[in-house]
């Protein structure tokens, strides 16, 4: 084992033992089969909270499944699980011929250690930002030029000033900003899909998946997508571009500034669009049934607290919400007595 | 590691001076592009330095044959990542451009599959192909048993079997990153 082989490793990160690894990964691997049982979940917890090794191994654990559940949300996750189950398929099939014909040289070396350990670091860009907020997180704070700035769950931007522009560079998640007023110096928010240029005071900047959605709520702000195409959003309108298209101005959506004061406003939404909020908050998996995905949905909930978030819509609405582990969550139809 | 008289840089010097020209000139022809056979040629000596070779060579044939076959190994790997970023680029063109991700997010997609590729690759095929389809198509236990021709017990051991290996990787790559701070 290469725990014995590296002692100097094992003491600088004081990593947790093989034993406590493989008690990690059964834990992971009873949890997430659907069969775990609350007993199965109460041990589970008890061993966590037994030692401050097992807490750091199943952070691990989560490290690596998170490494997974980002292929979850890609356009099509069968298909890009298949394009990397072909690819080495056939890396292995070339491996087998190299061996056959030629002395065995390096190959330990090939496979996870071809790629640089620094790789793991900048997968993770956005959390290298200057400001951030943790999941389920939302803070606010003050910029040098009394601009306040809140963020809203998973959020990071970067903060460019210079004497010529105020400029933020959102990486992930939403912002509401209220900008301080400088008669020098434009405030802007760059985005993937655009810029954004206030042209007044409180406006919030959100991150989807292809495109940016601009809620403005007070003065207005200014639309460049990054194929040129412009265009003004005035107070209580909202919009999304991405980065050739601007979609049609809307009401602005109350929930869009009510997160600032930890609240999720739902006015006849589907459940499915409050889940896919809710999910935003909560580590780990929140699944939902699609037979109660269309129900509709009013209400507020507190969103520093999902898992109370999910009681209240279990109260609510004709759904049973199952625990199977903290970070593992599913709602479905309740089951009529 | 350097018990064999000589420290394994000297050894690496002599090695270039004699035979780098020879192993780009090889490298260049297999793959026809110069810039990746340079890189690839500057990789097989960088491997040399952090792991020479077990018990030195003892021809000039022998020693060709080694660095031939660690380039070939080096060849593999290039192709094999080229190739997870077609498959990549391919999923993406099938869909209409107004829904591609972010090329941030694509650029992430990427590095994410290139690991998960070097994780699940010295595993049984089998463990590995039950962790892909339940981590990543969210698969249950049930699903992927169905799929696999397996009970689910069985998933679930291959599960088990995947995470121990993926957190002993971690561990390792890790302790090598603390270690060594030339290969980050």
């Amino acid at each position: 084992m290469h725990h014995t082989a590296s002692p100097i490793a094992a003491a600088v990160s004081g990593e947790p033992s093989h034993q406590v690894l493989e008690q990690a990964a059964e834990w992971y691997a009873l949890l997430r089969s659907g069969d775990a049982t609350d007993s199965d979940r109460t041990h589970w917890q008890a061993w966590l909270a037994q030692q401050p090794q097992h807490r750091q191994a199943w952070h691990c654990v989560e490290q690596i499944s998170n490494r997974f559940e980002s292929l979850q949300d890609t356009p099509d996750p069968r298909r890009t699980a298949e394009g990397l189950w072909t690819a080495n398929e056939r890396l292995i099939k070339r491996r087998r011929l190299l061996r056959g014909s030629a002395i065995v040289a390096g190959t330990a070396l090939l496979g996870w250690q071809t790629l640089p350990p620094s790789s793991l670091p900048r997968l993770a860009r956005a959390w290298s930002a200057g400001h951030r907020s943790a999941t389920g997180e939302i803070r606010s704070l003050v910029l040098a030029d009394g601009t306040q700035v809140w963020l809203n769950t998973a959020a990071a931007f970067d903060e460019h000033y210079d004497i010529n522009q105020r400029l933020l560079q959102l990486w992930a998640g939403e912002i509401l900003i209220a900008t301080a007023g400088d008669a020098q110096r434009p405030f802007l928010v760059a985005t993937p899909q655009g810029r954004l240029r206030a042209l007044g005071t409180r406006f919030t900047v959100r991150l989807e998946e292809t495109q940016t959605l601009l809620a403005v709520f007070e003065g207005a702000v200014e639309i460049t997508t990054a194929s040129g195409a412009t265009s003004v959003v005035e107070a209580g309108q909202q919009r999304r571009f991405s980065t050739t298209a601007l979609a049609s101005a809307e009401p602005a959506d109350l929930a869009r500034e009510a997160w600032r004061d930890g609240i999720l406003v739902a006015r006849d939404i589907p459940l499915r669009e409050v889940v896919g909020e809710l999910r935003r908050y909560r580590r780990g998996y929140l699944g939902l049934a699609p037979e109660v995905a269309e129900l509709r949905v009013f209400g507020n909930f507190p969103l520093h607290d999902p898992d109370a978030a999910l009681d209240l819509l279990g109260y609510a609405l004709p759904i049973r919400v199952r625990r199977t582990l903290p970070w593992w969550a599913s709602i479905d139809a309740a089951v009529m007595p | 590691m350097s018990d064999r008289g000589l420290g394994p840089q000297t050894d690496v010097g002599i090695l270039y001076g004699e035979h780098h020209g020879w192993l780009h000139k090889w490298l260049w022809r297999r793959l026809g592009n110069a810039t990746d056979a340079a890189d690839l040629a500057h990789d097989v000596f960088l491997r040399l330095i952090l792991k020479p070779a077990p018990r030195g060579f003892d021809s000039f044939g022998a020693t060709r044959a080694y660095l031939r076959s660690m380039a070939q190994g080096l060849c593999i790997n290039l192709w094999h990542r080229r190739e997870i970023e077609q498959a990549w680029l391919d999923t993406l063109a099938a869909r209409p451009e107004q829904f591609a991700p972010s090329p941030e997010r694509q650029a992430m997609v990427l590095e994410a599959l290139q690991e998960i590729s070097a994780m699940l690759l010295d595993l049984p095929p089998k463990a590995a192909r039950a962790f892909l389809l339940g981590e990543v198509c969210r698969m249950t236990d049930r699903e992927v048993a169905d799929e696999l021709g397996v009970s689910s017990r069985m998933v679930r051991k291959y599960v088990a079997q995947v995470m121990l290996r993926c957190l002993q990787l971690q561990a390792r790559d890790t302790a090598a990153a603390l270690l060594d701070p030339h290969l980050a």
